[in-house]
């Protein structure tokens, strides 16, 4: 049985609310949410799983193609469902400084 | 050029994943290898570029490395939890059986780890002989007590004897006993029960003396004393090389030669230490215990266990002995676990009904196949369970090495009997609750009806099975025309309440069973 969404779920914790964050901002493989939550790898991917199973983000491979003309393994990417959405705007009221700590025009280009 | 040592970190990294891939589920792992992979050639181009070594830059690497390992324990913990909750397992047969076998296999862990149960080697267990009787006087009525005084069998070793061929004699009397080497240190041990015994004791038990100091034949200086394997625990720390230490018994000394196997702990009197001496020495004092070989002859004559003895003096009178096997003296513990596994069984009816209920199979074609599912199902468990209550019983009897051997055997009674009652009744009420059908126990109970209309209506517990196959109903007051529970068969008309719950409906036609 599917497990349902937690949309307006406040109770999130600070990691995946950084997380969400990261991801909303732009940061959207795992070691830039690293880099930029200043998180260590054995944080940041179980995270990821987490709200993944929880229907907050979803993940996606990068098209080969793209990543054979840049010479580089393919990257698996994640992107933010309207449910983390919803979460994340829950999240920002109960941890205010999360905008600040991530702003959004910090996000690199893709 | 790509100085060796880079290599071989990026090898160990390559390894370290490797490793970690190894935790993840078998469904995810390929995927999570592809990720993990790529996420390090992305994490290696950022921290330590080909060709531009540094300590630093490597060390990051393994951190992020190392990450994986909680990633990858993440995914197992993660599926092990989901497969525990799966509909399809939960209270399913196979979950009840794996639980009864993770159940015996702690228990019979246990049965290893307990000293007390691993000293009375009941794993492995050494059996006194069935043709070993004790021998004592027809009127006593103890056996635990000492009856046959040393010119009684004297006499009667010196006659020629038909029923047996081999006799031993032992009398037991308190003594303090302290050992040589402490004699400056902690001085006087308490006092022992001391057995003066035959020397041929222990070779007409057939128990070899454990610990034995293969040079023990030499020691003709001093007699021979052979220890308890309780009083070796208690005062020499189970020291494998006690042989050849030397006791003070009393006032004289004697040289331990050995510890007394298992099998020796049922002979009646409370013996810590068996001093072996010659027949002179031993009969010098009151009475003792006869220990007696049965010949083929001998053997004939027992009767439940017992063999009657009449011994002709040299005055013409008559002495009445009575020789007990030994066997049945000192019951074993599968003895007492089947003696009490039988009386629970007698006594299960005092405490829930034995039946099972109505099955009523409504599909000729599979009925008998699902009866031999269901029996076999109850005779699996029970399986499981009888180990189950004889090493449990086994650890609670044996727990406490201080206990007689007499207690812990009360203690293995008791506990088996108890243990088994209640675990028969949980399995005829288990196995009253499994659908016919999958097996699975229902759930859900609703009662229905009011307990005031009971002769004009049902009334009762309504219970489901999760995989849409069956309804129980349980009559609240069981009546002439509704005494028992019964079961209701479920067509597939009903699977759109299930479809998310658990297995698929088999087509199943509707019995015709309804509560009224």
């Amino acid at each position: 049985m599917a497990r349902e969404p937690k949309f307006v779920e406040a109770k999130l914790s600070h990691t995946a609310a950084l997380i969400l964050q990261a991801l909303d901002a732009g940061f959207i493989y795992g070691f830039s949410i690293m880099e930029m939550a200043g998180l260590p790898s054995g944080t940041v991917y179980p995270a990821m799983r987490r709200l993944e199973r929880d229907e907050l983000i979803r993940s996606q491979w990068e098209r080969q193609s793209i990543a054979d003309a840049e010479q580089r393994p393919p990257r698996k990417y994640y992107k933010l469902t309207p449910a983390g959405r919803a979460t994340l705007e829950a999240s920002r009221k109960r941890y205010p400084l999360l905008e600040r700590l991530i702003p959004s025009e910090e996000a690199k280009p893709v | 050029m790509t100085p060796p040592w880079e290599w071989i970190a990026r090898a160990c990294h390559i390894g370290l994943l490797r490793v970690a891939s190894l935790l993840v589920p078998h469904s995810q792992r390929a995927e999570w290898w592809h990720e993990w992979r790529s996420e390090l050639w992305h994490v290696r181009h950022a921290c330590a570029p080909m060709g531009s070594f540094s300590l630093r830059g490597e060390a990051e690497v393994t951190a992020f490395c190392l990450g994986a390992f909680q990633d990858a324990l993440y995914l197992k913990r993660n599926s092990l939890e989901s497969r525990a909750h799966s509909p399809a397992l939960q209270g399913s047969a196979a979950q009840c059986l794996l639980t009864l076998a993770a159940l015996l296999a702690a228990c019979y862990a246990v049965a290893l780890l307990l000293p007390g149960v691993r000293a009375a080697r009941i794993l492995a267990p050494i059996q006194i002989g069935p043709s070993l009787v004790l021998i004592q006087d027809a009127a006593s009525s103890d056996d635990s007590s000492p009856s046959i005084l040393p010119k009684q069998f004297r006499t009667w070793k010196a006659r020629k004897q038909q029923y047996f061929d081999g006799f031993a004699f032992y009398r037991v009397t308190q003594e303090p006993v302290r050992r040589e080497s402490a004699l400056s240190a902690s001085g006087e041990l308490s006092g022992w029960g001391v057995a003066h015994a035959s020397e041929n004791l222990f070779a007409l038990l057939g128990l070899p003396v454990q610990f034995a100091d293969p040079d023990s034949g030499t020691y003709n200086d001093m007699p021979r004393v052979i220890l308890s394997e309780r009083k070796w625990k208690r005062e020499f720390g189970a020291n494998p090389h006690v042989a050849g230490m030397i006791l003070h018994l009393g006032l004289g000394k004697a040289r331990i030669v050995g510890v007394a196997p298992d099998g020796s702990r049922g002979l009646p009197g409370k013996v810590d230490a068996w001093l072996l001496e010659p027949d002179e020495k031993a009969f010098a004092g009151g009475a003792g215990f006869v220990i007696a070989h049965l010949t083929a002859m001998g053997q004939s004559e027992m009767y439940a266990a017992k063999v009657h003895i009449t011994q002709f003096n040299s005055d013409n009178s008559e002495d009445d002995l009575l020789g007990i096997s030994l066997d049945a003296l000192t019951p074993g513990h599968w003895t007492l676990f089947s003696f009490a596994v039988i009386l629970a069984v007698l006594a299960l009816p005092a405490i829930t009904s034995v039946s099972l209920g109505e099955y009523s199979d409504c599909s000729e074609g599979t009925s008998r196949s699902r009866t031999l599912y269901r029996w076999a199902f109850l005779s699996a468990k029970i399986a499981l369970l009888l180990p189950i209550v004889y090493f449990l019983s086994l650890d609670l009897a044996y727990a406490n090495t201080a206990l007689p051997a007499s207690s812990s055997a009360y203690i293995q009674l008791v506990a088996t009997f108890s243990i088994c009652l209640f675990s028969f009744r949980w399995v005829l009420q288990d196995q009253r609750q499994r659908c016919p059908v999958c097996l699975r126990r229902v759930c859900n109970p609703a009662h229905v009806g009011q307990a005031s209309r009971t002769f004009l209506a049902w009334n009762g517990t309504e219970l489901m099975c999760m995989g849409g196959h069956t309804l129980l109903h349980v009559p609240g007051l069981p009546t002439s025309w509704f005494s028992t529970q019964r079961w209701l068969y479920l067509d597939t008309s009903w699977g759109f309440l299930f479809a998310a719950s658990g297995p698929a409906i088999k087509s199943e036609p509707i019995s015709g069973l309804s509560p009224n």
